[in-house]
């Protein structure tokens, strides 16, 4: 048997010596972009959230959340999603991973913090996310959201007063109004991530 | 870049675990077949008389270890999807001592406390049953000790950006001194079993 | 429950090892996290404690965490442990090792083993709620990706065991 072991641990020392010469296990150095990888990530739509799920992370106090705004200082003053850091773009370039951490970028109209996501996934982050529509969709969908009359549905009606609570959690208005249709959250991926109990 | 699988998109929640169930049938079995599921044979990693222990352990470590830096450099797996542990240097020594005291008391640890149980051992039982009751008790205490809990956290932090080297240094390093132990490990072993209690 | 054919001798330790790490390898490629243990028991407690009066277990963070899931038999380490058993039934059985005892030293009575193995679980359990895992989470899954707190954890505990392991010589033998 010892013949084995000595052809193992041959092996195992080859294979240490290859890898102390090659340094560094990450295909792409700092800045290199997966394409396939991420291309995949944006069809499936895991790459966004939400403006009623980040309002929910941030009320849950989600660990690890970091709500990144990437406009302006000037815009940043006179208005921020409540928990929000400013980071500008070239800040972000800067950036490298740590953790545990959930980012989430948010811009005007979200053009600018998808953008953002691309650089921070080619960084090498894994959970970011933007905020699809952005401040805009924030300010329709928590600040001032127009909620549908009470249909007498158990279901509809939970989730309506679910989104009016939150609205009022950030200082919101919500009006009642027309029939609108809510976001939908992206099940699939809810159903995977619960599935991903995280620990030892 | 294939894996990890569940990642990509090969895996639903179900087939998660599925997977989960048929790692943990070859992990168990692993685990019986290296005798690490009696009590007794563990204890003699203590006495240094079977080292069995640490060679398991660290070969495990050792195979696994070349296995993710390779399958990532070759572009195979995506390392950056796998879930790196988060470290939180104080309670993590301060557990780890803890926990180090209870498996010299029981002579087994959680995992293998299972194997034990599941071959018949009652004293494995006993030690899941006093786990559970530990869990328990730690989990509902927790938050008094919360600020400790929470202290020293560094994130997902590796030994390489710790001491600011690259990995495959790190590799070789962690090998070197698991093929060491090897090597030693049957000197130890013999001269436990002459001296005299 | 017990084999009548005599128990065959244990695998080579290094050969399991590195089938060990294999499987660990496995677990990474396939669902993209290691292995555990001690989590399966932390979310049994968080259910049990549910069971009893869910306010209380909604409103400690550490059980809330593990009760979000849809039960312990859709927490993957709980599954995973489920199979441990399989796998380890399986393997004694087919090797004659299944018997009906209790492991301890000539001079210990069976409930003092049975006491002994109680009091580590629950001081492992300590630990391990502490440590944020366990041997299986923190030392292999943690030691194979390099992680700073579980190398220290690696290092505390076996320091740990030695020293008990030390004042407690005899136990054993």
């Amino acid at each position: 048997m010892t013949s084995l072991h000595r052809a193992l641990a041959a092996v195992a020392l080859l294979l240490a010596v290859s890898a102390a010469f090659v340094g560094s296990s990450r295909r792409t150095t700092s800045g290199g972009v997966d394409v396939a990888s991420l291309a995949a990530q944006i069809e499936h739509e895991d790459d966004h959230v939400t403006a009623v799920e980040l309002a929910q992370w941030i009320k849950d106090r989600k660990p690890g959340l970091r709500v990144l705004d990437i406009r302006a200082d000037s815009e940043f003053e006179a208005f921020h999603i409540p928990s929000a850091e400013r980071v500008p773009l070239t800040d972000i370039a800067k950036m490298s991973p740590r953790g545990d951490e959930t980012l989430v970028l948010y811009s005007e109209g979200g053009a600018h913090a998808a953008q953002g996501w691309v650089l921070l996934r080619s960084l090498g982050f894994t959970k970011v996310y933007f905020l699809r529509g952005g401040l805009l969709d924030w300010m329709d969908d928590i600040m001032s959201p127009t909620l549908p009359e009470l249909s007498g549905s158990a279901a509809a009606d939970s989730a309506r007063t679910a989104h009016a609570t939150l609205s009022r959690y950030f200082g919101g208005v919500p009006r009642v109004g027309e029939a609108v249709s809510l976001p939908a959250p992206t099940s699939a991926a809810q159903a995977v991530a619960r599935t991903r109990r995280r620990g030892c | 870049m294939t894996a990890p699988f569940s990642e990509f998109g090969m895996l639903g929640p179900r087939g998660v675990l599925v997977a989960g169930f048929v790692i943990g049938v070859a992990f168990g079995a692993c685990l019986e077949r290296a005798g690490l599921g009696s009590a007794r044979k563990l204890m003699g990693q203590f006495n240094l008389k079977d080292l069995a222990v640490f060679k398991v352990m660290f070969s495990a470590i050792v195979t696994a270890m070349l296995g993710l830096f390779w399958l990532s450099k070759l572009g195979v797996l995506d390392i950056s999807r796998v879930y790196l542990p988060e470290t939180f240097l104080i309670p993590q020594l301060v557990g780890g001592a803890i926990f180090g005291i209870g498996f010299a008391l029981a002579g087994l640890c959680p995992g293998t406390s299972c194997v034990a149980a599941a071959t018949g051992r009652g004293d494995g039982l006993a030690a899941m049953i006093g786990m559970l009751a530990g869990v328990l008790a730690m989990g509902a205490a927790l938050p008094t000790f919360q600020r400790f809990f929470t202290s020293t956290a560094r994130g997902g932090f590796t030994i390489p950006s710790a001491l600011g080297v690259s990995e495959g240094v790190v590799v070789l390093g962690i090998v070197a001194i698991a093929v060491a132990g090897f090597a030693i490990a049957p000197r130890i072993e013999r001269h436990a079993a002459r001296a005299r209690e | 429950m017990s084999d009548s054919n005599p128990p065959r001798p244990y695998a080579d330790p290094y050969i399991a090892g590195v089938a060990l790490g294999l499987v660990l390898l496995a677990a990474f490629v396939v669902v993209g996290r290691g292995l555990g243990a001690s989590g399966a028991f932390a979310s049994v407690a968080a259910s049990t404690v549910d069971a009893v009066s869910s306010t209380s277990a909604r409103s400690n963070g550490f059980f809330a965490d593990h009760l979000d899931g849809g039960g312990p038999l859709r927490d993957w380490l709980v599954v995973e442990l489920l199979g441990v058993f399989v796998g380890a039934w399986a393997s004694a059985k087919l090797a004659g090792r299944l018997r009906a005892t209790v492991e301890r030293g000539p001079r210990t009575s069976v409930s003092g083993r049975l006491l002994a193995a109680g009091a580590g679980g629950a001081v492992m359990g300590v630990g391990a709620v502490l440590a944020r895992g366990c041997t299986s989470g923190q030392a292999l899954t943690g030691g194979a990706l390099l992680s700073v707190g579980s190398w220290l954890f690696i290092a505390a505990a076996f320091a740990a065991a030695y020293v008990v392991a030390i004042l407690r010589r005899g136990a054993w033998s």
